[in-house]
């Protein structure tokens, strides 16, 4: 009987369990196999050798892209939470109805594909784009500014495509949090802020840390936005990723793959243990 | 205004919430240091009620007064009072220490009184030495301590507590009753007890409000509300009645006489004139049985329950159904049989006399 139910589960489980390993597990093993050899010129890699993560370890290039992507991946976290929360909070007090169309509303961007927004980007910033256009023929600049191919250009692309991953993510527990937690703190004394601070913001954390998560690692992933908005000049490690493959130096892309798999295990450990949502798990037993 | 040891007051206050009226011009004051019940079905408005003396609703109508200071308009962390959940509420992601401790950490009590009188309020609920546990980690009876640990800390001039023993078993509910009672009068707490289970309301109050669709039915303590229930639906919200139709056939100083269904009964206590229609109702453990030579109604044992320390008994009767509890240890109760004929009658105070409405 428990022998036909355990044949039961795995069955269930097998197939799932057979396409991650074919697809995903597999492949990474062997990105990570061919990482650690050296680029070859007529083969996929050449002899064992850890050249290419020595290249990463030792090249000021690569070492200021790495730099500029945890700032950018930074920046982009920071100001969707310092936006998202509040935006997430205003939603989640919405009657259950209002809330549905807002959280409806705030996923309509999501439609519009990337490489459309990234352009729409850059023909507001550009050098014969709306802003400089607009400025120049009121006179307020000499020169169009150099608003594209900037940092700060890359910033604002991908937070207005990440935003509504973190407004959904923390509206969506703000609005099932108990509303007794709150008052149980205002019965205590605790006025409106301190409510905040102290009961309502740390019992948020699960709607932050996986906002932040999802945040943060479709930012490492974003290609399209960078190279629309980053230009040349603005390059990200995925970037460096894409030309070491159109270069055909595998081991290079290889090693740069697994150093930004390094930094989003990195980070994201990072912002768990920062935010920690598992300590809001489990009331009432 | 107000007397000095009336804690919390409420005067004509009315909550509606669109076209639903929650609580209908509601009064009551409630004298300091006891424990004062609003006891009623679900959605009668109890629960509405704890809140506006919380400050989580604002009435419609009407005013809250705490400690004679009328609180209508101030927001509920500035009204002295605490409260428990019936989820408890307690903060997942603090220990219990930090829970309990909450109350006087806002009110800016400093680290070292605030862990003295944390230590103080876990040995009252029996918890001393799990300061470091989170809620998670403990039983729901455990984690209904920490929160009523959490609402006593604080001293408040009332506490409000909303089914506060719901979630627990019969068992644990019963002990929590009796420590629940140790404790408020030990510490001489004010408080009111949100329960829709009369037991609890007659075992643990010392005033009862039996409230129904938003208003109060009757105010006073378990043993008037229950023995001299002033309506129909008090009588049959609070245990078991049996109720009789009749008319007043007689009337004296001492009471009067009715008909019931062509038998008559002497009632203490009535109001209505000759000729009225009236509804009698009597407890069950009220009823006496007599052999069938003896006086009172006849009726036929239908079915006889055997509860343990009482005996359940369902007659047929010639004005309808009617149930007597009788002690098992009383002399003859365990000797009727189903079938048997017997007759019932009760003292004549023993019951209460209603106008039909
Ligand atoms: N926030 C609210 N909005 C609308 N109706 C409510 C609200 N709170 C309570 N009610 C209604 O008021 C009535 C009384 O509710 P409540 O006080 O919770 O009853 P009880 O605690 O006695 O079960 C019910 O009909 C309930 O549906
Ligand atoms: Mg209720």
């Amino acid at each position: 009987m428990t022998g036909r139910r355990e044949l039961w589960r795995w069955g269930l489980v097998a197939p799932p369990l057979v396409i991650s390993v074919a697809l995903f597990v597999g492949p990474l093993a062997y990105l990570f196999y061919v990482s650690l050899h050296e680029v070859s010129p007529s083969e996929l890699y050449g002899s064992w050798s850890l050249a290419s993560y020595a290249a990463i370890a030792a090249d000021p290039f690569y070492l200021l892209i790495i730099r500029r992507t945890l700032v950018t991946a930074l920046a982009v976290l920071a100001l969707a939470l310092v936006i998202g929360y509040p935006v997430a909070y205003w939603i989640a007090k919405l009657p259950a109805r209002a809330r549905s169309l807002a959280l409806l509303a705030l996923l309509f961007p999501l439609m519009v594909s990337n490489v459309v927004r990234a352009y729409g980007w850059a023909a507001i910033l550009g050098r014969r784009g709306v802003i400089n256009t607009a400025l120049g023929g009121l006179g307020l600049t000499d020169g169009p500014l150099g608003l594209l191919y900037s940092p700060e250009a890359v910033v604002l692309g991908l937070l207005t495509i990440l935003l509504p991953y973190m407004v959904i993510s923390i509206a969506n527990v703000l609005a099932s949090l108990d509303p007794r937690y709150a008052e149980a703190a205002q019965a205590l004394g605790a006025g409106p802020i301190r409510t905040f601070i102290h009961v309502t913001l740390p019992l948020s954390a699960p709607g932050v840390a996986s906002g932040l998560l999802l945040v943060f690692l479709l930012t490492l992933s974003a290609y399209v936005t960078i190279a629309v908005l980053g230009g040349p000049q603005s390059k990200l490690l995925v970037s460096l990723v894409y030309d070491s493959v159109v270069s055909f130096h595998w081991p290079q892309a290889a090693a740069l793959a697994f150093t930004l798999l390094a930094i989003a295990l990195a980070v994201s450990g990072a912002i768990m243990a920062v935010v920690r949502p598992g300590r809001v798990q489990g009331g009432r037993r | 205004m107000t007397g000095d040891d009336i804690d919390v007051r409420l005067a004509g206050v009315t909550k509606t919430f669109g076209a639903v009226a929650a609580v209908r011009d509601v009064s009551l004051e409630i004298p300091r240091g006891s424990i004062f019940s609003l006891l009623g079905p679900s959605g009668c408005g109890k629960t509405t009620t704890l809140r506006l003396i919380a400050g989580f609703e604002q009435p419609t109508q009407g005013q809250v007064y705490i400690r004679g200071r009328d609180v209508t308009d101030v927001p509920p962390y500035r009204r002295d009072f605490s409260i428990v959940f019936q989820s408890y509420a307690l903060f997942p992601h603090l220990t219990v220490a930090e829970n309990v401790g909450f109350g006087p950490r806002m009110r800016g009590v400093g680290r070292a009184v605030r862990g003295r009188e944390v230590a103080e309020a876990l040995a009252l609920v029996k918890l001393a030495g799990y300061e470091a546990r989170y809620p998670r980690e403990l039983s729901g009876g455990q984690q209904q301590r920490v929160a009523l640990a959490r609402a006593i800390v604080v001293r408040p001039a009332v506490l409000l507590l909303d089914e506060p023993l719901g979630a627990l078993d019969k068992m644990l509910r019963e002990e929590m009753q009796v420590e629940l009672r140790q404790l408020q009068q030990r510490l001489g707490i004010t408080a009111v007890f949100v329960t829709h289970d009369q037991e609890e309301a007659l075992t643990l109050s010392d005033h009862v409000a039996v409230m129904r669709d938003g208003r109060i039915e009757q105010v006073g303590a378990p043993r008037a509300i229950y023995e001299r229930p002033d309506t129909e639906f008090v009588a049959g919200f609070l245990g078991a009645s049996n109720f009789f139709d009749g008319v007043v056939v007689a009337r004296d100083t001492a009471g009067a006489e009715i008909e019931v269904a062509g038998w008559r009964v002497r009632m203490a206590d009535v109001t209505a004139a000759v000729g009225a229609q009236v509804r009698i109702a009597v407890r069950p453990e009220r009823m006496r049985l007599g052999g069938p030579d003896a006086p009172g109604q006849p009726a036929t044992v239908r079915e006889i329950v055997y509860r343990g320390s009482t005996i359940h008994y369902y007659l047929d009767g010639a004005a309808g159904p009617i149930l007597v509890h009788r002690q098992n240890a009383e002399p003859g109760a365990a000797e009727l049989r189903p079938g048997d004929r017997v007759r019932c009658r009760w003292a004549p105070e023993s019951g209460v006399v209603f106008a039909p409405k």
